[in-house]
């Protein structure tokens, strides 16, 4: 399906976006060296660096898929935004960003060098380049293919278009312009999403009357679980659009079936439903299951309680906040220690916000448009049908706030990476400041061309192979936040351990993500070894408690590290800048 | 099955013993938990270093606002 835009919106989006492109040049004036380019020359406001946060953290696709995520499986996606962020953000305020702030570091990956050795912060180093090189690709081709689908426009003038404008203010600017740009974008987002979310309300008639419609669709649901089951089909589909695209007819079957006899011998979903633990919640008929947020360990959804708590907001969320470079750049190019520590703060109330934003709608579509063939159909379908000319372009300039706040974000980080972590580590150690902006400059425009090289790629593989970069992708941030956590809290932690375990827990992660595939399982003649269908945040789990043990084990009966290194361990650490 | 797939199975049986509403509780104890602590940061550690500003400058109340929406949602939802 297709979106129509107006004049009147593409007007609104080519304004929005030259308003973005002129800011970003306009402060690029002021860059005339590495610490202005990579840390706004220590200058930013923590209200600034908050919104950047929140913006570079949704991208594009996350306001699509949400959504979608929202129409087929709840509410339970605001996980991601709630518990999966803002307890991290609010220890990352208090406990992390202050100390690396103060220890004057440009790259996390340096700090890791500085606590534990050179082997750490490449092996660090090399992994987040490949990671953030990798997904700014992805979000190219992502966005580029979900533009083409819903808007009508071509996918690979999406790719260029969007490298180009990006690239421009980023190129000029560096993380001022990242962090100014994601600012107007945030607004942006906001009231777009705000725009669809009040008028989605407003028609479908108030929060009572969509939560009353969702508990009917959930009742079809049930009803076609249990004619299915009376059928004797062991595993009903819970599949949300087959079950309402067939509830009717299913409905209708239910009902001859029923003819004749009384309510008691009707057999009722509860009953049809076998009880598979005690933590089943089809069988709770008061509660609407859309809107729950903890979900049992058997759901079929991607969301069980487990991999939501122990994978996304024990391991993930802090391997993000804490650990990202990306992420934390931002804050360390905050003006003082104190507005670094707000910036999270503020981040964190905003972050708040975001699941009513942009999940809601998914419901409010799901109650409109119950027979949708994809959940990410939802948000598009709402914009075309309730929103008028004029704040149609609103949106689509949201959307692609979205993805441009990302896309800066980790161009400037991955140059980050690669001027600090690799030139000057390596090649140039006492180059000046204003020959480490041009080296920033340059591979940002490097790592441009390989990302559009890479989208382009993407687009002739295919799916496959987009899924698996996905995944393969999260395997490092366990490990790398085990050896985080044990660097900075625990003296006895030593660099050849943290090696160790950082390579051990990856390692790990392999092996897991291997035996999850059907091919492997096949030729072993093995069950899977996790019952969800999408067990990344398992795989994040393991490989964090893998690498935390190797760490631990290797420090142990290796010797403890000097002095010098012990003044990055919080307590400890006076005199800990370089 | 390989020694994975029984300790795989171990911790599913385990987690799925665990009723949803001690889950709940679980989960709300996550913001709790922080809020406390929060709370009981020194004040050096969350207001400006000069003392200007007033109450509402003191990040304890901003962190508060964050954690008490957690705590809100996690018990309506």
């Amino acid at each position: 399906m297709t979106a129509h835009f107006s004049g009147l919106d593409y007007s609104l989006l080519v304004g929005y976006l030259l308003a973005t492109v002129v800011l970003g040049l306009f402060i690029g004036r002021r860059v005339s060296s590495g610490k202005d380019y990579f840390l706004a020359g220590r200058s930013l406001p923590w209200w600034a660096i908050g919104m950047s946060l929140v913006a570079s953290d949704i991208g594009g696709t996350d306001i699509i898929g949400v959504g979608g995520a929202a129409y087929s499986y709840g509410l339970a996606v605001g996980n991601f935004e709630w518990i999966g962020c803002v307890p991290a953000m609010i220890v990352a305020a208090f406990v992390f960003i202050p100390f690396f702030w103060r220890a004057e570091i440009y790259t996390i990956p340096e700090f890791m060098e500085r606590r534990y050795n050179a082997a750490v912060r490449s092996a660090l180093a090399i992994c987040w380049l490949v990671f953030m090189a990798c997904n700014l690709g992805i979000m190219l081709f992502a966005s580029s293919r979900m533009m083409s689908e819903l808007f009508g426009w071509g996918a690979i003038p999406c790719i260029l278009a969007t490298a180009a404008l990006v690239g421009l203010y980023t190129v000029a600017g560096g993380l001022a312009a990242v962090v100014y740009t994601d600012m107007i974008q945030c607004v942006v987002m906001i009231v777009g999403c705000l725009a669809v979310l009040v008028i989605g309300l407003i028609d479908v008639g108030g929060i009572g009357k969509l939560k009353a419609e969702l508990r009917k669709i959930e009742q079809r649901q049930s009803a076609h679980s249990a004619v299915a089951q009376r059928a004797g089909d062991p595993s009903p589909p819970l599949d949300r659009d087959m079950g309402l695209r067939d509830a009717d007819n299913l409905n209708a079957e239910l009902e001859v079936s029923q003819a004749g006899r009384s309510p008691a011998e009707s057999p009722t979903a509860a009953q049809q439903y076998p009880t598979r633990s005690r933590q089943t919640s089809l069988q709770d008929d008061a509660k609407i299951q859309h809107i729950q947020l903890i979900l049992p360990v058997d759901t079929r959804t991607p969301f069980p309680w487990t991999g939501i708590l122990f994978g996304l907001a024990l391991i993930l969320s802090p391997a993000y906040w804490m650990g990202n470079q990306a992420i934390v750049q931002r804050s360390l190019g905050a003006r003082s220690e104190f507005e670094a520590m707000a910036s999270y703060v503020w981040g964190a109330i905003l972050k708040s916000l975001i699941p009513f934003l942009i999940a809601v709608p998914g419901l409010i579509a799901l109650v409109k448009f119950p027979n949708l063939e994809q959940g990410d159909h939802a948000f598009p379908k709402l914009v075309a049908t309730l929103l008028p000319t004029g704040l149609r372009g609103i949106f689509l300039a949201a959307f692609l706030a979205a993805l441009m706040s990302s896309i800066d974000s980790y161009l400037n980080a991955a140059s980050a990476i690669v001027t600090y972590d690799l030139y000057k580590r390596f090649l140039r150690p006492n180059s000046s400041e204003r020959l480490d902006m041009w080296v920033g400059r340059a591979s940002t425009l490097i790592l441009l061309a390989w990302a559009i090289e890479f989208a382009f790629f993407l687009m002739e593989t295919g799916e496959g192979i987009y899924a698996i970069f996905q995944t393969m992708m999260s395997f490092f941030q366990g490990p790398a936040l085990a050896i985080l956590l044990a660097g900075v809290f625990w003296k006895r932690a030593t660099g050849i351990a943290a090696f160790a375990g950082f390579v051990g827990g990856v390692l790990f992660s392999v092996i897991l993500f291997s035996l999850s595939q059907e091919s492997v399982l096949t030729a072993l003649e093995l069950q899977p070894l996790f019952q969800v269908e999408e067990p990344f945040l398992y795989f994040t789990v393991w490989a964090f408690l893998v690498a935390m043990v190797i760490v631990i084990a290797v420090s142990l009966i290796s010797p403890p590290e000097p002095p010098e290194k012990l003044r990055y361990v919080i307590g400890n650490e006076r005199g800990m800048k370089a | 099955m390989t020694p994975l797939h029984y300790i795989g199975e171990f911790v599913r049986s385990s987690m799925q013993a665990i009723p949803l509403s001690a889950v709940r509780m679980i989960f709300l104890a996550v913001p709790i938990l922080l809020l406390i602590w929060v709370l009981r940061l020194p004040n050096s550690k969350t207001t400006r270093p000069d003392g200007t500003g007033s109450w509402t400058q003191n990040l304890k109340f901003a962190a508060s606002i964050a954690l008490l929406i957690q705590i809100l949602i996690y018990s309506l939802l």
